[in-house]
């Protein structure tokens, strides 16, 4: 109500995404501030940064699945190759040795997750009947089959050490991926993917917050918590689990083809177990069960080299040449291990619950509790 | 906004009605679309508009008036404030019967006696608690002949032919309205102001219970002089209450009830009694009358989380918590804060009291009341400190609830402010206050003697209360008449005075002042659980129970504290040189506490007359 931000007479208001004005304007001007961000930006970092905006919507489709169903899963890696592959064989060109459809965007990109989501509902009838420990080892082996799958499907993937060329971003004719200009402004390649990639986030993050706040997301919430209990309360657990399972692969096949056509070149080899552990982390350091937090994790994760390198020159200790202890690749392995270990200890909730830390610091005001 | 009220029929003459049950229908009929009634049901607040609730209302009427209710009958509820509740209370009132509440911690024993002398013939019962206690006591009540149930569970599979449910009470109620859909609002039209509309019984501090008869035209007066008082001519168009004081005390009835019904205010129900402060935060009402012991409690639960706060917020707490009482002071003595004194306010809003003002859920209140028994000074200025005026006003069920009140402008700290518009005040040679208002009730119903004895014939009223006044026209309560102590050294002396100086205490719940025919004051004291505990924890000091913690050492040492502060402030006969601990916590169950948690004075004396003793000895 007016004036009175916690009386909720509606169950619309009490679930809003911006329960107050205040919240809608500055979420408003935070998108303004990230969106004019290119024009400034040297390219380098626009790709990367758009990069994490795509593993961005990767990492949200983990934390649908981990994050609120409480489904650990480490066969992220093979749904994001699906994803892949898939949108290069609906976008990409044909040769005489590859399939490809040659596609617009607007089919290829939601064609590729909607097969990674099919073969998730697919796939996940047996994985409902397994959880904790189990779930994740059974998860793995999704990893090792589509490592082979992907190397023996020569006629999609390319096969091992060849590969393709991914999909084409190009929406009604309009190419993303070279040099244009709207209304007399040139805009570069680099800038073009940045925002394709800020607008698919953006979908992709209300979808999921529409997802989590409604009657599937408490599901799925039920279901983490405890699984008797919330089949007591009526809730079909096959039918919640396959489709978390759905719901995430279509994230994660989304964010696999548009990740294929940003960095431009993958091999079979790309979707191994490291790339699950690593989605693994972006949720754990972002942290569970939150939107915002999976972009923290994501963009924290993507950057996180580009700043070690930025420290290189810097830090005394790092490899310049042939002197000094670490490498920089080296040093982000050791920082990286050491992140993951810090936040499970330190701070479970991850870089949002930091936030979370933050912002009750001054809710409680000026009390502490 | 009110000149449509004002257009008088003939025989009213508060707000242009005259009983409530019109007054109700008015706006109904005006504003129908306007919300009235919210009540908290899986975690949202729904709303009933002003049209809904006078259609309730008719219902619940003809319901009553098909279990055979008529005029003169009496309806009593027994439950906490929710819908059915004022539902009830007004549909009873509209087929010109009348309502009386019970408390829903009355024990059997007592709604026995209740049900028994105010001849109730319907029972309003809300849930199988209340309902148990009825049936256990029902064979001696000839009268009663329904028992109404408004949640079902654990009653349903009750069978006992009394019983009914609520939703089935209505049923009937709908159609009985359908077929004479006219007899309500005839009813209501031939309402006589003068006639009994509701039985308050008082909460007996001393002897049974005594049943207050208002009439129609006291609520109606009350009503609009309450608005009058907080809201002059200009009635805000958003108003919104919080009814969390029991309705079957006159307080909360006439606040929440005829009160709201004049500010065409939303009242919000709150959940339980252990909601109310989460409930405050949500609703964060427009005018907040509360009793001393939630304004006392209010104030501990400060002090405590901030001594739990980190450096930074609590040197600024402390800051401005004396900016804030240099501000009281200066509206106390000037009326404003000043220029400056206005800047420091405004600085310590920002950063202090706004934020506190919204946890304590008072940051939309305009005004707060204080009433029903006397509160600490000290506690009415850390308020005003934070920028909530809090008025101390008196009243009693007898003057239907209002009498004297201190207002914005004209306030004076430890009185009970000035006589409101058309009530008199007289002081008698002993002090105690006389009063005529056109809220002077119709008597103790039954009790014809009683009744002579408290109202004059020429409409003066015996208050039992001993007042004084001071220079500048505003009225000091010494204390009940008969509670005042007189020493073995033939002194008198307020124990009520002494005893709200302990209770500023955040240790101290309860005190009681022992001295009559005594050669000092000694005193029995209970603690807060909550704080004293919380202060354990942190001397790391271990206990197991209420009597336990009580009997540390390290916590009677605490007590020392708080009464050598409070002994500070009074004559050296006035001070309390010994005291005790009472063991165990005070309930009104065990007859320890009236309904609205006033000490049993007697009680206590014969209870821990050991206790006493011992400190005499």
């Amino acid at each position: 109500m007016r004036g009175r931000p916690s009386l909720f007479t509606r169950y619309e208001a009490d679930g809003a995404i911006f329960p107050n004005n205040a919240q809608r304007v500055w979420f408003v001007v935070g998108l303004i501030a990230v969106a004019v961000l290119p024009i400034w930006l040297p390219r380098d970092w626009m790709i990367l940064i758009a990069t994490a905006f795509i593993a961005s919507v990767g990492v949200i489709g983990l934390n649908l699945i981990t994050g609120y169903a409480g489904q650990v899963s480490l066969g992220h890696a093979f749904f994001l190759g699906i994803g892949a592959y898939a949108g290069a064989a609906f976008g990409g060109a044909a040769t005489d040795k590859l399939t490809g459809l040659g596609l617009d965007i607007l089919i290829w990109l939601p064609a590729a997750g909607l097969t990674a989501g099919l073969v998730g509902a697919i796939i996940a009838p047996i994985a409902v009947r397994l959880k904790g420990l189990y779930l994740a080892f059974l998860t793995l082996g999704l990893v090792f089959l589509g490592e082979h799958i992907f190397r023996e499907w020569d006629s999609v993937t390319g096969g091992p050490g060849i590969g393709r060329e991914p999909a084409q971003l190009s929406l009604f004719g309009w190419r993303f991926d070279i040099d244009g200009s709207i209304g007399g402004f040139d805009v570069t390649r680099e800038q073009q993917i940045y925002w394709l990639g800020l607008v698919v986030l953006i979908i992709m993050g209300f979808l999921a917050k529409n997802i989590v706040r409604s009657r599937i997301g408490r599901a799925f919430a039920a279901i983490r918590d405890r699984d008797i209990a919330a089949e007591v309360m009526g809730i079909g657990l096959t039918r919640y689990k396959v489709l978390a399972f759905a719901v995430s692969s279509f994230y994660a096949g989304v964010a696999g083809a548009l990740l294929f056509t940003v960095t431009g070149f993958v091999t079979t080899a790309s979707f191994n177990l490291l790339l699950s552990i690593n989605y693994v982390a972006m949720v754990v350091i972002g942290g569970a069960a939150s939107i915002a937090g999976s972009i923290m994790g994501a963009a924290f994760l993507t950057l996180l080299p580009r700043m070690i390198d930025a420290a290189g020159d810097v830090l005394p200790f790092l490899e310049v040449g042939s002197q000094g202890i670490l490498s920089t690749s080296q040093l982000e392995r050791v920082i990286f291990g050491v992140l993951i270990i810090a936040f499970l200890i330190f701070e479970p909730m991850g870089l949002y619950g930091i936030w979370i830390r933050i912002r009750n610091y001054w809710k409680a005001w000026p009390f502490s509790y | 906004m009110t000149s449509t009220l004002e257009q008088s029929r003939p025989g009213a003459q508060w707000l242009g009605v005259k009983s409530i049950p019109e007054l109700l229908r008015s706006i109904a009929l005006e504003e129908p679309d306007k919300v009235a009634l919210r009540e908290k049901e899986f975690g949202i607040w729904q709303e009933t508009t002003y049209a809904g609730y006078w259609d309730l209302v008719k219902s619940a009427a003809m319901g009553m008036w098909a279990l055979g209710i008529r005029p003169g009958d009496k309806v009593a509820i027994q439950s906490e404030n929710r819908i059915a509740w004022v539902v009830s209370d007004i549909a009873a009132q509209s087929i010109q019967a009348a309502s009386v509440g019970l408390y829903p911690t009355n024990p059997s024993a007592e709604v026995e006696y209740l049900l028994g002398h105010s001849e109730a013939k319907i029972l309003i019962a809300e849930d199988q608690e209340q309902v148990d206690k009825a049936l256990e006591v029902k064979d001696r009540l000839p009268h009663l002949n329904k028992i109404i149930y408004v949640e079902p569970r654990g009653v349903r599979s009750y069978d006992d032919p009394m019983l009914m449910s609520w939703e089935v009470f209505l049923g009937m109620g709908r159609a009985a309205l359908a077929e004479s859909p006219g007899r309500v609002d005839e009813l209501v039209d031939g309402i006589d102001p003068d006639d009994v509309g509701t039985l308050v019984y008082t909460s007996g501090t001393t002897g049974p219970p005594k049943g207050a008869m208002l009439s129609h035209n006291n609520m109606v007066w009350v009503s609009e002089s309450g608005r009058r008082l907080i809201a002059g001519d200009e009635v805000p168009p958003s108003v919104q209450y919080l009814s969390y004081l029991p309705l079957c005390h006159v307080f909360g009835r006439l606040y929440d009830l005829a009160g709201a019904l004049a500010m065409r205010a939303t009242v919000n129900f709150a959940e339980s009694i252990e909601t109310v402060v989460s409930d405050l935060g949500e609703i964060q009402p427009t005018y907040f009358p509360a009793p001393p012991r939630i304004w006392e409690k209010m104030h501990a639960s400060v002090q405590i989380r901030m001594a739990d706060a980190s450096a930074v917020k609590k040197v600024l707490y402390k800051i401005f918590l004396s900016a804030g009482m240099r501000n009281a002071d200066r509206m106390l003595e000037r009326g404003s804060r000043g220029p400056w004194g206005g800047l420091v306010h405004a600085v310590g809003n920002a950063l202090v009291y706004r934020s506190l003002k919204k946890k304590l859920g008072m940051q939309r209140c305009e005004q707060a009341i204080s009433g029903s028994a006397p509160i600490a000074p000290e506690v009415l200025k850390f308020f005003m400190a934070l920028g909530i005026p809090i008025f101390e006003g008196w009243g009693m069920t007898e003057t239907t609830a209002v009498g004297t009140v201190n207002s914005l402008g004209d306030m004076k700290l430890g009185t009970i402010g000035k006589p409101i518009d058309d009530v008199e005040i007289e002081l008698a040679d002993d002090g105690e206050i006389l009063v005529r208002s056109p809220g002077i009730f119709k008597g103790y119903f039954k009790n014809p003697e009683a009744t002579a004895e408290t109202i004059e014939p020429d409409g003066w009223m015996h208050t039992g209360d001993v007042a004084e006044w001071t220079e500048d026209g505003f009225l000091r309560i010494v204390d009940r008449k008969k509670d005042i102590i007189i020493t073995a050294g033939g002194k008198n002396i307020s124990p009520s005075e002494i005893e709200n100086k302990l209770k500023v205490s955040p240790f101290v719940k309860e005190a009681m002042v022992i001295g009559d025919r005594r050669k000092f004051l000694t005193a029995l004291i209970g603690i807060e659980l909550d704080t004293v505990a919380n202060w354990a924890q942190r001397k790391n000091i271990t206990f197991t129970t209420y009597r336990d913690l009580s009997e540390k050492p390290e916590v009677i040492g605490l007590i020392q504290k708080a009464v050598d502060e409070a002994n500070a402030y009074f004559a050296r006969v006035e001070t309390v040189k010994k005291f005790a601990l009472i063991p165990k916590e005070l309930d009104h169950e065990e007859g320890e506490l009236t309904a609205t948690q006033k000490i049993k004075r007697r009680v206590l004396v014969d209870q821990f007359s050991d206790i006493i003793e011992e400190m005499y000895a």
